[in-house]
């Protein structure tokens, strides 16, 4: 086995690197959290394709939602879930429509990406959103210029929403705090700044 | 042979099979030549022949044209020539009067896009066709009566369902088994997928009604010599093999023969337990001791014990222990012989594993933790060597990562031990295996290395997914090579995930080979024996793959189980009732026509030299005195009109009935020499 | 009058009110004519955003989308949408809440730090089947309300992913080639136009449209050709956040590759609006992104 190679030379040991996959590679639980999260049984993936087929990310990128599937099956956590294609699913569940095991792959997808969340893997997009949901309750807020026009049409300058009634905002807070979304976020974020 | 001297009548008719043949050849340019052909009289066509109008159109012409001779240019003679007879016949004229060109399996559908081609082609077949049917004659089809009996040869699952079919249908049926045991493979396994029964549960009722038939004449130990004889009439010799042990009938024969006393053999197994010879098991796949003294495994049938011969060393101690009341022990037993008459036989001889240990990548025979599946069934099996418990040949360890190893040998066209074909049931039992382990193990998962789970059957689909379920991991990708880990014996599968695309090195505890399946060796003179062809990859051949999987080439032979092709306990089972109800049929029928295609020896021609005689594959010929000459007699049921004696003997003294010299030297003549063209 | 309206608590969104407020406007108008009192549910949130939220951590989706079926719940009326992503939020979590007794419990929990508590008391309608469902509105009776046909229009459907999919925890049956909307459509005078692949995604979902733009346009460009290969005159939608990938999404389109489609893009209701005799400025269209003036023209 030549896994390690000890050739104290980085870019000869990536060049070279074993790309074989081995016994303990694996990580069961990640599939068991994998099960759990998504609530479908990601374990029956029998790799007929038909979700790859269906997918409209598929075409115009590297992304197999197979794969992911795939390395659900056999417990490859990391490497799914620092795969950057992870985030190209645009939750259309057109696989999930069409799988003949009647899983849904989409939110096998969904599950991971709540899976990486955990070790700090995730786009800024998406913590952005976190952010102005946190403090406006809104994930797009409203602005000026729509304030203007929504005025025009006989609306309230603000929606109903939180924005006219920010007494609702902690409540949103407190649960947010509650799984410490906010802060992880926050942490993130400013993490990637550096 | 009178209408022989006559003007030859021709009637052509061309078939269009829609556009099957229609489509590639010009159908009115062939009946315009066919009508300028010597003797032929009328030539027409229609869309099918072979529907009821295409047949009047046959039975009109005859009577209306006063024809002596029929072509159809169409298909194959193999699925129309009965229809045209019949039609040929209902007009009035002898059914043999018929001659059929096969212008669209030999023509059409082979030139498809050659129209100009294809239709020269078809002048051709019909030019032929019609220089035959100028020189037809009048034949006779042959009845002979058939024996009230039938053999089975083998008494696996197949051979005993076949067997019970037949004796329940009140044909006396002879049920003959190599080894001292009915039962065969399945009584080996464990359990059967995808229901999961316990297999000797549902066999053991099975061999005990074999058993128990007033109608089955049981022959265990027993092999066939010789076959004589043809359909209806078969005659077998049947070598019994020595035993050295006596059933309580063979001790009363023996006692009024010779009156020494003894009750015989009642399965005690006194004698098992003094024997001092070991050797390994058979049915335990070697994994287990037995005596020189025997029975074949706990629930055999019948419960008869055996001396291996080859074993014995004659010490004499289980004829001691055996004692005197049950006497049923003779060392000096010797083969002996017996003669059966029957009318039909079925055979149903099994199969092998192939030898996978020539499969030197993956190890078999080289590393102790890597064991067939066979080998398998016997280690999870509570009643095997181990009392059900999985453990690793080289430590006694219990497994926790088992791999199979699926088409182990299968689809696989190097040749040599490799096959081509798929077994078939591979897939199955292996889906079987893991679930066992995950049943019995806890914690233990077995990992599939597969190229494609083949789960076909009725509820299996729906048992490869339930295994699935339980946890079986599956990785898309042939084994290449499996290696060793010289200190803990544990044992790295290597392969590639397809599915993901990249190089897999898994180390498992155990592997498990889902070998392919061969046929037995002593196939080969079996076939040879009862004249079966083998197909390609050397099992016995139907007669046809789709509308006579049952039946074989030779009349009154008939197929069933594995040593067919591969399949699985339903599929052998299906087979053998269908084996059993065609087997029956000439049976009840009690007598079979022959089509009068034999060889017919002109004896004032012949000068009896007996050449001919080692030529025939069927053993259909025999040399007579016939008023104080030697000449060649043809035994006619068992010539199948093969034409190797009539083209070998040099007196030009053999007449090949329905395919006589001038018919051939006419249609040869015909062709190149564009004879009978006006 | 009154008597006669149905009334359903109206979840906005954030998309519709912040960034199509016509879309607003036009629901709450042309509902009223259909028999449809829609109530404004006082402090409701972001759904919360199914795909860039629920993709972090799927319990804090839950517990936020519960909240918001709860204010809901309190005022014991249903809710009723006009957005499809909103629409998986609220509409799933509300039924799977109502099956789940684990997730429940769980979110319960959460909710319980806020004085709420989820029943699984209401039910969520997206706008656009409560206007098919002929127990409250029908196709006939939104035909009936039509003074300004749309005659001599082609109008293509886009009905989007989350109102539909996954089909098995839906009640819309056929996902691949769907016709109710088309009904809908041609209820308002205006042909309905088939096009190529008509049930693909926008592009825009699952946060990638924040994530990978490039790769979402190019989506969405592959929709805009289709749709221009049968000339549609324009698209309408359920979604406004399909509605700001169609929209805004060609102006980035143009940007990025150099296309130009100039295909205005409008929510269904915003169409039922100008078919019910609303001025393109009650339903502001001058915020769409793509002008909306060649298809004014050709009702005009």
């Amino acid at each position: 086995m030549a896994k390690v190679k000890e050739y104290g030379n980085a870019e000869l040991e990536e060049k070279l690197r074993d790309t074989s996959y081995y016994t303990d590679d694996s990580n069961p639980q990640f599939l068991e959290d994998v099960k759990k999260i998504s609530r479908t049984a990601a374990n029956m993936c029998f790799q007929c394709g038909t979700c790859t087929g269906s997918c409209p990310s598929a075409p115009r990128s590297s992304y197999r939602i197979r794969l992911f599937m795939r390395k659900g099956v056999l417990g490859l956590e990391k490497e799914a879930l620092n795969d950057p294609d992870l985030w190209l699913c645009t939750t259309c569940y057109s696989c999930t429509d069409r799988c003949p095991r009647d899983l849904a792959p989409t939110d096998v997808i969904m599950a991971m990406r709540n899976l990486a969340f955990k070790f700090d893997i995730v786009p800024r997009n998406f913590l952005k959103t976190v952010q102005l949901i946190y403090n406006s309750g809104h994930g797009v807020p409203n602005n000026d210029v729509n304030r203007a026009a929504r005025v025009k049409l006989g609306l309230p300058a603000d929606p109903p929403t939180t924005h006219s009634y920010p007494e609702f905002i902690p409540g949103i807070q407190k649960i947010m705090d509650f799984y410490k979304m906010k802060e992880n976020a926050d942490r993130i974020l400013s993490e990637g700044e550096h | 042979m009178v209408e022989t001297k006559n003007e030859p009548r021709i009637g052509v008719f061309l078939c269009h099979c829609g556009t099957n043949i229609a489509g590639s050849i010009n159908i009115e340019e062939v009946k315009n030549y066919a009508k300028t052909l010597d003797g032929v009289v009328i030539a027409d066509e229609y869309q099918y022949m072979c529907s009821t109008p295409g047949q009047s159109k046959i039975i009109d012409a005859i009577n209306e044209n006063n024809l002596n001779g029929v072509v159809v240019a169409a298909c194959s003679p193999r699925l129309h020539e009965p229809t045209f007879r019949m039609a040929t016949q209902e007009g009035g004229l002898n059914q043999f009067r018929f001659e059929m060109a096969n212008i669209r399996d030999q023509n059409s559908w082979v030139h498809m896009h050659d129209l100009e081609g294809a239709t020269e082609k078809a002048k051709d077949q019909v030019l032929i066709a019609v220089a035959k049917a100028r020189m037809l004659e009048d034949l006779q089809p042959k009845s002979v009566p058939v024996e009230h009996a039938a053999l089975v040869l083998g008494a696996g699952v197949g051979g005993m369902q076949a067997a019970l079919d037949l004796a329940n249908a009140g044909i006396k049926t002879y049920l003959v088994e190599k080894l001292p045991t009915i039962g065969g493979r399945m009584s080996q396994l464990d359990k059967t997928f995808p229901t999961l029964d316990c297999s000797q549960c549902i066999l053991t009722p099975k061999m005990v009604d074999v058993g128990r038939h007033p109608l089955i004449e049981l022959r265990t130990y027993t092999e066939v010599e010789k076959v004589e004889g043809y359909i209806g009439n078969f005659t077998i010799t049947l070598r019994h093999k020595a035993r050295g042990v006596l059933d309580p009938d063979q001790a009363a024969a023996r006692a009024a023969a010779t009156g020494i006393l003894g009750t015989g053999c009642n399965g005690c197994g006194d004698c098992d337990a003094v024997c001092p010879v070991i050797k390994p098991n058979p049915f335990e796949m070697g994994m287990a001791p037995r005596k020189a003294i025997y029975i074949y495994h706990a629930q055999v049938m019948p419960l008869q014990y055996t001396i291996d011969f080859d074993a014995c060393v004659k010490c004499g101690l289980c004829v001691d222990a055996c004692g005197s009341e049950k006497n049923a022990i003779d060392l000096e037993a010797v083969d002996t012989f017996e003669e059966i008459k029957v009318g039909t036989c079925i055979l149903a001889i099994g199969f092998d594993l192939i030898p996978i240990e020539e499969k030197r990548e993956w190890g078999y025979k080289q590393y102790d933790n890597v064991i067939t599946g066979l080998e398998f069934e016997r280690l999870i099996c509570a009643s095997g060597p181990t009392v059900g418990h999985l453990i690793r040949p080289s430590d006694g360890k219990t497994p926790m990562k088992i791999g199979f190893v699926l088409c182990a040998g299968s689809r696989d066209n190097t040749g040599g031990v490799n096959k081509a074909y798929c077994s078939r049931f591979c897939c199955m039992y292996s889906l079987k295996h893991a679930h066992q382990i995950m049943e019995k193990i806890p914690g233990a998962v077995p990992y599939l290395f597969y190229m494609d789970i083949r789960s076909f059957g009725k509820m299996y689909e729906e048992f490869y997914y339930r295994i699935q379920n339980e946890g079986a991991k599956f990785i898309r990708g042939r084994v290449a090579n499996i290696l060793e880990d010289p200190i803990t014996k544990n044992l790295i599968v290597n392969t590639e995930d397809t599915l993901l695309g990249r190089p897999v090195a898994m180390e498992m505890d155990m592997v498990v080979l889902a070998a392919a399946v061969q046929p037995k060796p002593e196939a080969e003179h079996i076939r040879q024996m009862f004249g079966v062809s083998k197909s390609q990859d050397g099992w016995l051949l139907e007669a046809h793959p789709k509308l006579n999987p049952c039946g074989t080439t030779t009349a009154g032979i008939y197929l069933a189980g594995v040593c067919q092709g591969p399949k699985d306990i339903p599929d052998t089972v299906a087979q053998a009732e269908g084996a059993a109800s065609a087997a029956s049929i000439p049976i009840h029928m009690g007598e079979v026509q022959l089509e009068p295609y034999f060889a017919m020896c002109m004896e004032d021609l012949c000068a009896g030299c007996g050449m001919c005689l080692n030529q025939c594959p069927y053993g259909a010929l025999d040399l007579i005195e016939k008023n104080g000459r030697t000449v060649m007699e043809v035994t006619e049921a068992k010539c199948k009109g093969c034409g190797t004696c009539g083209g070998f003997c040099p007196g030009g003294a053999i007449k090949m009935q329905h395919f006589t010299s001038p018919q051939i030297c006419a249609q040869i003549d015909a062709f190149l020499l564009k004879g009978g063209v006006n | 009058m009154a008597g006669n309206m149905r009334q359903y608590a109206f979840f906005l969104g954030c998309i519709a009110p912040n960034r199509y407020p016509g879309c607003e406007a036009a629901a709450i108008k042309t509902s009223a004519k259909l028999g449809i009192e829609l109530l404004p549910l006082k402090g409701a949130g972001c759904c919360p955003a199914p795909g860039a939220f629920g993709a972090i951590d799927l319990k804090v989706w839950y517990a936020l989308a519960a909240r918001n079926i709860v204010l809901a719940e309190e005022m014991k009326m249903d809710i009723t949408l006009i957005c499809n992503g909103c629409y998986k939020s609220i509409w799933e979590v509300n039924h799977i809440l109502k099956h789940n007794d684990e997730l429940r419990d769980g979110v319960n929990e959460v909710l319980a730090e806020v004085d709420m508590e989820f029943k699984g008391s209401i039910d969520v309608w997206h706008l656009i089947e409560l206007y098919y469902d002929k127990k409250v509105c029908g196709v006939e009776k939104v035909r009936d309300s039509v003074v300004r046909p749309l005659t001599g229009t082609k109008i293509a459907a886009h009905y989007g992913c989350h109102l539909l999919k996954p089909k098995k925890e839906r009640h819309f049956g056929d996902t691949d080639n769907p016709m109710w909307f088309e009904e809908l459509i041609e209820a308002l005078g205006a042909e309905s136009v088939q096009y190529r692949n008509k049930m693909q995604c926008c592009g825009a979902g699952g946060g990638v449209r924040g994530y990978d733009l490039t790769h979402s346009l190019d989506i969405t460009n592959e929709k805009l050709i289709n749709l221009e290969e049968v000339g549609a005159d324009a698209l309408t939608e359920v979604c406004p956040f399909c509605q700001l990938q169609y929209d805004r999404g060609q102006v980035e389109i143009e940007e990025k590759f150099g296309k130009k489609y100039g295909l205005p893009v409008l929510h269904y209701n915003e169409l039922l609006g100008l078919a019910q005799g609303m001025t393109p400025q009650e339903l502001a269209l001058d915020l769409h992104a793509i002008d909306c003036t060649p298809f004014l023209e050709k009702i005009r």
